[in-house]
């Protein structure tokens, strides 16, 4: 490839890794300030730099989920609030997912970035707050039917205004929530984060002189548009089709089905939704960020990683998504799970469809879940309202060269699990266990990786939980001959009893993956199991030294070696 | 001083420091008798790095004028690394046993669905479960079933070839009492077999973090224990001294026998001699805030030191998703060297490591195979470095394996060789800068405030771009860059670092309890100290880990009494506010604070080299010859000084360039160098000041 002959390569390389430091700092202040247990154990946060016009020129890689999304959020603000009336130590707050946003627990923080009263640019930071009021504590209702029910709708306003609180904004954001005090720590971590943010940018540019930078900027989204057109130019030309499904909406008890069609055409590539399902009733739906996110997602899981991450890689994929669908939801649908459980799917849709062409750079299904438990009550020593938002773990699919990973969080987002010490000392639970499950993982030459369980026994408080999952019908599948990979499932057993039952049964419910409001009494006991990733290639095919290994390690069952795997006798051996 | 080369000298009394390091193993002597210093290298022996260390020693005619060695070793690190240490058998909380396996659920990247997911240093057939149960609050829901524990035993003993027992129960950190009786019914029924309890290794919150720290002490409990049992004997063959200490990663030193028994307290030991001898030079130049960077051939290490004391942390993963939670001098590593290979990436950028030449087959100027170009030879190329003067003449560079290197990259990026040269220098500093950044920014400190204290290898070399390009204003290129760290090991004092977890608010401050829990903690530490024979020169540092109730994350707060009373106890609290502000921007006054763990350090002083001066200058510093050399601004005929011959006073304005046998330091045109009495070469502000 050659390059245009008037670009400085050096500055360039230099100016990137210095802003994508920046993100990185902006992203430490975030991790160690915040409250929530979502966003500094979890870490499921974005932080980025945007040019004037509104594109991503820089960002840390915390959460993928969000990437696709800056584009959008900087235009809708400045749509609403004119560049010129922006000033030094203006802060916006923004959460609404009919601006641009991905869901409503989502809040974006934009800073603008002036260098000699001249506008060069926005530092932003976006995190998850844990609870934002709406129907259920901690915004997950698997019952929605209204954006309305999602909690507290957040257009762009100014938070901070020249440098001083906007005490109106403040006061209206904290009424509406149920844990005021958490949010606030939340929101000024996410405002100090856009200060490190913009004091960092501004200092480059001065370095480097507001002409120079601008134009190194341009020239690096140019060159990773480059870098991205040859990623796709290598891929054969040919329309790539793949389709997936949600399983249900939490209200009725249908799928709704994600239908990718990746049209490769020399170095662009356009990824259709067309014949996706209409819209649901329940809160599966993705924005048109989400979708365009999942989208980009997609596509760089594929491509090579390093590949500076901005505006520039985006310019050759397009999305077609038809409104009214459950890709491109209308406004008031409810859409809080299209960011944590679509998004993963048409991601993951994306990369099977590209199976074919790329087989050793794609995999089977991941469970492609957050398994999104929210819960919420009062704590009886202080008074004070706790909400959690905690997140599980499941199976990576196979890959042409290895076992999907265990335990591993959906490529959506790349946030951690909480630790079972910090979970019980902030809520009233106990984690009876938590384990990985054996045979989750789909049989295969290189078999999925393994989901988990975790079983919580409530203490002494009454709680009242939420759960937006999926796959707890739908196994994840396998790729080349791979089997799908194990189930997930919801359990709850009443105190004082030793029957356990399905989530659905014991209270109703329409879907066993999505619903809000149970109530889990003292001595109650709930368990949740995530799906296992699928396999990929024919398990006969697996070498029987692994296999036997497997079984010596627990993670297949000698059933499942003589069954899936064809090893006869040896397995008791093994054993 | 340098100069001054080991003779047989009656009543010799010598203080040894070895850093043993993946290609060579360094030393540094001091003469307490003349105060002369004096540094040697070998090659390690990788295959038994004993073998040359007592090879090293083989220096010393007397083997007995020897009092004192002290070791800094990578050899717990590369058991983890290789996956060479022990088969252990891990012992937890029924219900539990996979949380080695599950970890934190996170990956090294994003967009990488090729990434495979680190394996634990534990087999999970190997996993045990007992039936107890701790609360947060510290109760005991379920008792330990100590018959549970007896034939768990018995598994193990069963097994047959489990060498070391890791046990870490849940909420161990608040009530440790089931992991210590576990402890003791273990080494009862398992005399032969060391077990390590999560207590004793980092009595702190989050079970995947402490398990992994448990299972690798573990791990490399019977690799360590084999190789110190092994020193030990041949010290004692070769009528060595028995006094013989190892360095710890918090940069304190420990017997050896403590070390047998916490080996992964020396996990990070060979880079923090570079920091203790940087807070050295530092207390004797009247330096207060310095940033350490230490660049070899393959990474670069960079630390603070802010008030004269070195910063800890215990936030350090051996390698992505393995942590490794022990107290230490917080030292941040990066990809980045002499040997780093420049290359065109796909987009036609140019980029600089992390891929590295190392040692083989080295940079091509080596002309030892080498035929990429790594940083040494741009180095080479822009006339930094005296082909003929490379390891003190030792080693003859190829120049034009240099140029042919960097041409093969200039071509494609279409530029001179000469061009290619100076940028491949300013990228690999600009990753430097970053990695400078991150331990200065990130700490809310400002750059403007330090002096870069630059050694090994390529330290010198590029201090003075990395000053430039950092905004830090002044410079110190130390004595001995090349053995600096093995030079900071003569320097050490005894530490112990213990903490506990104690979770209160300022809200219901328990005076009482916390400042009972602070007497017992220096009482533990003097103790520790005593029982490896160190009583003199005492001193103790107190802090509490602090948040606003609600984060996750501490600030440590250095706290100056033992007793918390109505007077003394608001102080912390104002303390923690202040600190919160100065290093996120931003503080919330009337928020409850969550005060987590209670520290305290113990040090005992050891008496300290004295170290000599090298005497007045007269008159103006040898031009010993000139070169061409390339700078930023362009080419320039540059004089060349001999280091050796460098006296207290001597002042040089580059551009310049100075040699020793290990290093060259290199002064940009119009920075100002002035040497101070010890030797050391100040750069910068503090030259146009002293």
């Amino acid at each position: 490839m050659t390059q245009k002959p008037d670009v400085d390569m050096v500055a360039m390389s230099i100016i990137d890794s210095t802003m994508t430091a920046v993100c990185r700092e902006m992203g430490i202040v975030l991790m160690k300030t915040s409250y929530s247990t979502i966003f500094n154990e979890a870490l499921d946060f974005t932080c980025a730099l945007a040019s004037p016009q509104g594109e991503m020129i820089a960002q840390a890689e915390y959460c993928p989920s969000m990437i696709g999304g800056v584009p959008l959020l900087v235009r809708s603000c400045v749509k609403e609030i004119p560049l010129e009336t922006l000033e030094p130590g203006d802060v916006i707050c923004h959460n609404d997912p009919y601006r641009g946003g991905l869901h409503c627990p989502e809040h974006t923080l934009i800073k603008p970035v002036f260098v000699d009263d001249e506008l060069m640019g926005f530092a932003m930071t976006i995190g998850h707050l844990q609870e934002i009021g709406g129907m259920v504590p901690g915004a997950f209702a698997g019952e929605a039917t209204e954006i309305f029910h999602e909690g507290i709708r957040v257009p762009p306003v100014k938070i901070k205004s020249r440098g001083e609180d906007v005490e109106e904004v403040w006061k209206l954001l904290l009424a509406n929530v149920r844990t005021p005090r958490y949010n606030y720590g939340d929101l000024r971590a996410l405002i100090a984060g856009v200060d490190v943010g913009e004091r960092g940018l501004a200092k480059l540019i001065r370095k480097y002189g507001k002409d120079t930078f601008r134009r190194n900027v341009l020239d690096l989204m140019d060159y990773s548009e480059s870098r991205m057109r040859a990623e796709i130019g290598a891929i054969e030309d040919g329309v790539y089709r793949f389709q997936d499904q949600v399983e249900d909406d939490g209200i009725e008890s249908k799928p709704y089905d994600i239908k990718v069609a990746v049209h490769v055409q020399g170095d662009e590539v356009v990824i259709d939704y067309s014949g996706t399902s209409p819209q649901a009733l329940g809160p599966i739906n993705a924005t048109l960020g989400v979708s365009y996110s999942a989208a980009y997602n997609g596509i760089l899981q594929v491509t090579d990683e390093t590949i500076p991450k901005n505006s520039g890689c985006f310019r050759p994929i397009r999305v077609v998504s038809p409104p009214g669908t459950l890709l491109n939801v209308d406004y008031p649908g409810p859409e809080v799970g299209g960011n944590t459980e679509t998004h993963c799917k048409i991601a993951g849709a994306v990369i099977g469809a590209l199976a074919p062409a790329l087989p050793d750079r794609t995999m089977a299904a991941e469970g492609a879940t957050h398994t999104n438990f929210v819960f919420g009550g009062t704590d009886e020593e202080s008074g004070e309202a706790f909400v959690c938002y905690a997140i599980e773990l499941s199976g990576w699919g196979g890959r042409s060269f290895a076992d999907g990973n265990d335990a591993t969080d959906s490529i959506n987002g790349n946030c951690r699990v909480v630790p079972v010490e910090v979970f019980e000392t902030r809520f009233p639970f106990r984690t009876e266990s938590y384990i990985l499950v054996q045979d989750s993982g789909g049989a295969g030459l290189n078999r999925g990786g393994l989901s988990t369980q975790r079983t919580l026994k409530s203490l002494n408080t009454e709680i009242m939980g939420s759960q937006m999952s999926d796959r707890h019908r739908n196994r994840p599948w396998g790729l080349h001959g791979g089997q799908p990979g194990g189930l997930a499932g919801t359990w709850h057993q009443q105190a004082n009893t030793t029957t356990w039952h399905m989530i659905d049964e014991a209270f109703g419910k329409a879907s066993p993956s999505k619903w809000s409001n149970v109530r889990i009494r003292p001595g109650d006991s709930i368990r949740f199991q995530t799906p296992g990733g699928g396999g990929w290639g024919d398990p006969r095919q697996r070498s029987r030294e692994q296999v036997i290994e497997d079984v010596a390690e627990g993670y297949i069952s000698p059933t499942s070696a003589r069954e899936n795997y064809g090893l006869d006798g040896a397995a008791e051996a093994a054993e | 001083m340098r100069a001054l080369t080991l003779g047989r000298v009656a009543l010799a009394d010598y203080l040894v420091g070895i850093d043993v390091g993946g290609t060579f193993t360094d030393f540094v002597s001091y003469n307490s008798e003349t105060r002369a210093v004096d540094v040697w290298k070998i090659l390690s022996t990788p295959h038994d790095p004993n073998e040359g260390i007592l090879g090293g020693l083989g220096r010393f005619e007397a083997p007995s004028d020897i009092r004192n060695i002290r070791l800094g070793t990578t050899v717990a690190t590369n058991a983890i690394l290789e996956r060479k240490g022990a088969k252990v058998a891990y012992v937890t909380t029924e219900g539990f046993r996979d949380i080695p396996f599950i970890q934190r659920g996170n990956r090294r990247s994003h967009y990488d669905i090729t990434w495979i997911k680190p394996k634990p240093l534990v087999k999970r057939r190997n996993c045990y479960e007992v039936n107890e149960r701790i609360m947060s609050d510290g109760t005991v829901h379920v008792p330990l079933d100590e018959d549970g524990v007896r034939a768990i035993a018995q598994q193990i003993r069963e097994e047959g070839s489990i060498d070391a027992v890791a046990v870490n129960f849940l909420f161990s950190y608040v009530t440790p009492d089931h992991e210590r009786r576990a402890k003791e019914i273990l080494e009862e029924e398992l005399p032969d077999i060391p077990i390590s309890i999560s207590y004793d290794v980092l009595p702190k919150w989050k079970e995947y973090e402490r398990a992994s720290t448990t299972i690798a002490d573990a791990y490399v409990k019977p690799v360590v224990n084999n190789q110190v049992a092994n020193l030990r004997e041949r010290f004692k063959e070769s009528g060595i001294t028995d006094q013989a200490v190892v360095i710890k990663s918090n940069g304190g030193e420990m017997t050896l026998e403590a070390a047998q028994r916490t080996p992964i307290q020396m996990t990070v030991s060979g880079p923090t001699g570079g920091v203790i001898a940087g807070k050295h030079v530092a207390k004797l130049s009247g330096i207060s805030h310095l940033v350490t960077l230490d660049m070899g051939g393959t990474s670069t290490d960079t630390s603070t030191i802010v008030g004269g004391q070195e910063n800890f942390t215990t936030d350090y993963e051996v390698e992505f998703g393995v942590p490794i939670q022990i107290p230490m001098i917080d030292i941040r590593t990066i990809g980045a060297g002499g040997g780093s290979i420049a290359w065109i990436d796909k987009g036609g950028m140019l980029r600089v490591g992390p891929e590295s030449a190392g040692a083989n087959p080295g940079p091509a100027c080596y002309g030892t195979g080498g035929e990429r170009p790594a940083v040494t030879d741009a180095n080479l190329l822009l006339g930094r470095i005296n082909p003929e003067n490379f390891l003190g003449g030792e080693m003859a560079l190829d120049l034009q394996a240099a140029e042919r290197a960097i041409a093969s990259v200039a071509g494609p990026l279409g530029r001179t060789a000469e061009e290619t040269a100076l940028a491949i220098v300013q990228i690999a500093n600009n990753n430097m800068v970053g990695a400078l950044r991150s331990v200065l920014i990130e700490r809310g400190l400002d750059p403007r405030d330090f002096a870069l204290l630059a050694f090994g290898g390529a330290g010198p070399l590029h201090a003075a771009d990395l000053m430039n390009d950092a905004g830090i204003p002044s410079g110190v290129i130390p004595n001995y860059p090349g053995q600096f760290s093995a030079f900071g090991f003569i320097l050490t004092d005894a530490r112990v670092d213990v903490q506990r977890t104690v979770q209160m608010t300022s809200k219901r401050f328990d005076q009482a309890r916390a400042s009972e829990v602070m007497h017992a903690l220096i009482e533990t530490g003097i103790a520790e100290l005593k029982a490896q024979g160190y009583v003199k020169n005492i001193e103790i540092y107190r802090s509490l880990e602090m948040r606003y109730l609600g984060q996750n994350y501490e600030l440590e707060i250095p706290v100056a009494f033992d007793s918390f009373t109505d007077e003394t106890t608001p102080k912390v609290w104002q303390a923690f506010h202040d600190m919160h502000l100065a290093r996120f921007g931003f503080n919330i006054p009337r928020e409850v604070i969550e005060v987590i763990t209670v520290k305290a350090t113990v040090v005992s002083l050891t008496e300290k080299p004295d170290l000599a001066t090298i005497g007045k200058a007269d008159g103006e510093p040898e031009v010993v010859s000139t070169r061409s050399v390339v700078f930023d601004d362009g080419r320039h005929e540059t004089p060349i000084y001999d280091r050796a011959q460098l006296r207290d006073g001597h002042a040089i304005t580059g551009p310049a360039v100075i040699e020793e046998p290990v290093s060259v330091t290199v002064l940009r045109p119009g920075q100002p160098m002035k040497v101070d009495q010890y030797g050391n070469l100040l750069i910068g502000r503090i030259a146009e000041e002293s």
